[in-house]
């Protein structure tokens, strides 16, 4: 276990001299003390933005080192961005936002006695806990789809290794071969993403192997942004990306790794490279606490996040049953905002005010086309419902979309430095 | 019509505006006198709405395609969120930020910036 902490000698005088300074902000003895289980986008953000406090111990929980993101992986796919331009390292969180990061992974919480268990044996107390695991995939839901099968068919859904190896694989691929994408049932991490990717490598294949086609076989009859969709591929695609929507092929049933196909209700598919992506539930720390219904999310008030199952414990990020709030990097981030406010309330007595729950996805179709969606929403009868939605719109002209991917990439820098503190 | 209610939202923000530079200034004392505190981040009603705002808008980065917003005068914020308000165009995303603010909230978060600003203007 490694433990990284910036605050050496003069930081912990300092945190010190803060708790004597401002007794108002210090329950019981010391500070109160804060865990956030996940160091992805949501556990960063609200790590962050309570370190920033300075008035309560953070302590981030998070096995891996780097933080590959998920958002833009799909561009590195179609060799328009480096891995090592999504990475991002934790350090800058530990040393610029007072925060202590433990590189190791949550085993077992104890909500009843305040207490959070790690694979490497220590425990760690807390006044609240914030869990953000992100997804887990329902492997075995399609029959032969397990781990080994993903070393063979990635889902590459959680990036990093899985995206090396799609990677590898579409860049392997003779010209003239089949690409499958099996698209997982509602609700999921990133509605549009799979879609994205077909376009994306369809660019790729455009370029360098134009005979190759992208077959999407979808767990459902209609998807995010689907009329944006179809309209560009026809635009940029024509006759490349084929979309069978689950009334047509059924469910998607089973893999069949040694042969590399996919197996529907009705039919067998066989694929050059196969990416599937399967059915998805909450990461499974928050299953194993207790955190989960029976859909496999997690119930939150929509105001604190606060688990609705265990009393001290939020939950943020794809794992929460989100309502109207789509799983994505967006609205992660932007329920880990709310989410530091409302612990800091409670914690310290800071006010607390009316949370602003945003999502505004950026969509690539095209390296210079892209579209947007913008939403907000509120808490309503407990649950996260939309206010307000705008979508870009067929037929905008091709400046617009020009600069909505520009705007994309501006997003993308500033949304990473807001999660991982750089450049403040 | 339209300019008319446009410009009473402004002289309202102006009004309330005011009252919060008065109450700024009242715990600008409070936190001067306990020193220790002033390193921790702001947490009042601007701050918080401001926290949003970071999502899209880099810190310190003014060539991005996303314009800046660390620099930017309380007049200069409110007159371009009152635009944003009334128009889907140019932005979506900055149509819905816009129509989710109250005019109090408005008002809190483009003062909170310019504050922001102001003390990072300081030698
Ligand atoms: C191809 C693709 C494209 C996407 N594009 C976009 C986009 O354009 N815009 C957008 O907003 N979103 C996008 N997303 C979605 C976005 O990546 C996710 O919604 C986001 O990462 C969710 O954040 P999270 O904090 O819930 O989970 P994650 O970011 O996955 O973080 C979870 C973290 O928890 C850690 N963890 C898990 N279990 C434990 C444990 N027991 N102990 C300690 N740590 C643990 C994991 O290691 C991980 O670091 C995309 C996703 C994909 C797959």
């Amino acid at each position: 276990m490694t433990d990284w902490t910036r605050r050496q000698i003069g930081g912990l005088a300092g945190g010190a001299m803060l708790a004597v300074a401002a007794p108002h902000f210090v329950r019981g003895q010391g500070r109160a003390k804060v865990v956030v289980i996940g160091g992805g986008i949501g556990g960063a953000t609200v790590a962050r933005y309570l370190g920033d406090m300075k008035s309560i111990d953070v302590t981030l929980v998070e096995p891996n080192s780097t933080h590959v993101t998920c958002f833009f992986s799909n561009l590195y796919l179609a060799g328009l961005r480096s891995l090592a331009s999504l990475t991002f390292g934790l350090e800058t969180l530990a040393e610029g936002h007072d925060i202590t990061i433990i590189r190791d992974s949550a085993v077992a919480i104890d909500p009843a006695g305040k207490a959070v268990e790690l694979r490497g044996g220590t425990k760690l107390s807390y006044d609240r806990l914030v869990v953000a695991p992100g997804i887990a995939l329902k492997f075995g839901e399609i029959e032969g789809y397990d781990e080994d099968a993903a070393k063979i068919m990635p889902h590459a859904w959680v990036a990093g290794p899985q995206s090396e190896l799609l990677r590898q694989q579409i860049k392997s691929m003779d010209d003239g071969g089949v690409f499958v994408i099996a698209a997982p049932p509602n609700p999921f991490r990133c509605p549009p993403a799979p879609y994205e990717r077909a376009s994306l490598v369809a660019y790729y294949f455009k370029q360098f192997k134009p005979k190759s086609k992208i077959l999407i076989l979808d767990a459902k009859d209609k998807f995010s942004g689907q009329e944006l969709f179809q309209d560009a591929w026809s635009r940029h695609y024509p006759g490349m990306i084929e979309w069978l929507p689950s009334q047509f092929i059924g469910a998607i049933k089973a893999v069949d790794v040694a042969a590399r196909s996919v197996v529907t209700e009705g039919e067998t598919f066989r694929a050059a490279v196969a990416n599937i992506i399967p059915a998805q539930k909450a990461g499974l720390i928050a299953e194993k606490a207790g955190l989960t219904d029976a859909s496999g999310w997690c119930p939150v008030d929509p105001v604190t996040f606060e688990s609705t199952l265990q009393p001290g414990v939020h939950v943020i990020g794809d794992s929460i049953v989100g309502g109207d709030m789509p799983k994505s990097a967006f609205s992660a981030n932007s329920q880990a905002k709310a989410c530091a406010f409302a612990v800091a309330a409670s914690l310290t007595g800071s006010p607390q005010f009316p949370p602003h729950l945003f999502n505004a996805c950026y969509t690539f179709l095209a390296p210079d086309d892209a579209f947007t969606n913008a939403l907000t929403f509120a808490p309503e009868g407990g649950r996260l419902k939309t206010v307000k939605m705008f979508i870009s719109k067929v037929g905008e002209s091709p400046e617009t979309r020009r600069r909505t991917a520009l705007h994309a990439v501006g997003w993308y820098s500033a949304f990473t430095a807001d999660v991982f503190g750089g450049g403040s | 019509m339209k300019r008319v209610r446009r410009a009473a939202i402004v002289s309202r923000v102006k009004g309330l505006a005011a009252e919060i530079r008065w109450l700024l200034g009242v715990s600008l004392c409070a936190i001067l006198l306990s020193a220790a505190n002033s390193a921790a981040a702001d947490v009042s009603q601007g701050a918080q709405i401001a926290a949003t705002c970071a999502s899209c808008h880099h810190p310190t980065d003014g060539g991005q395609a996303i314009p800046p917003i660390a620099t930017l005068d309380e007049q200069a914020i409110v007159k371009a969120m009152l635009a944003f308000r009334a128009s889907e165009s140019p932005s979506h995303v900055m149509h819905a930020v816009a129509l989710s603010l109250s005019d109090d909230e408005l008002a809190a978060t483009a003062r909170y910036l310019a504050d922001r600003a102001n003390a990072g203007r300081q030698p």
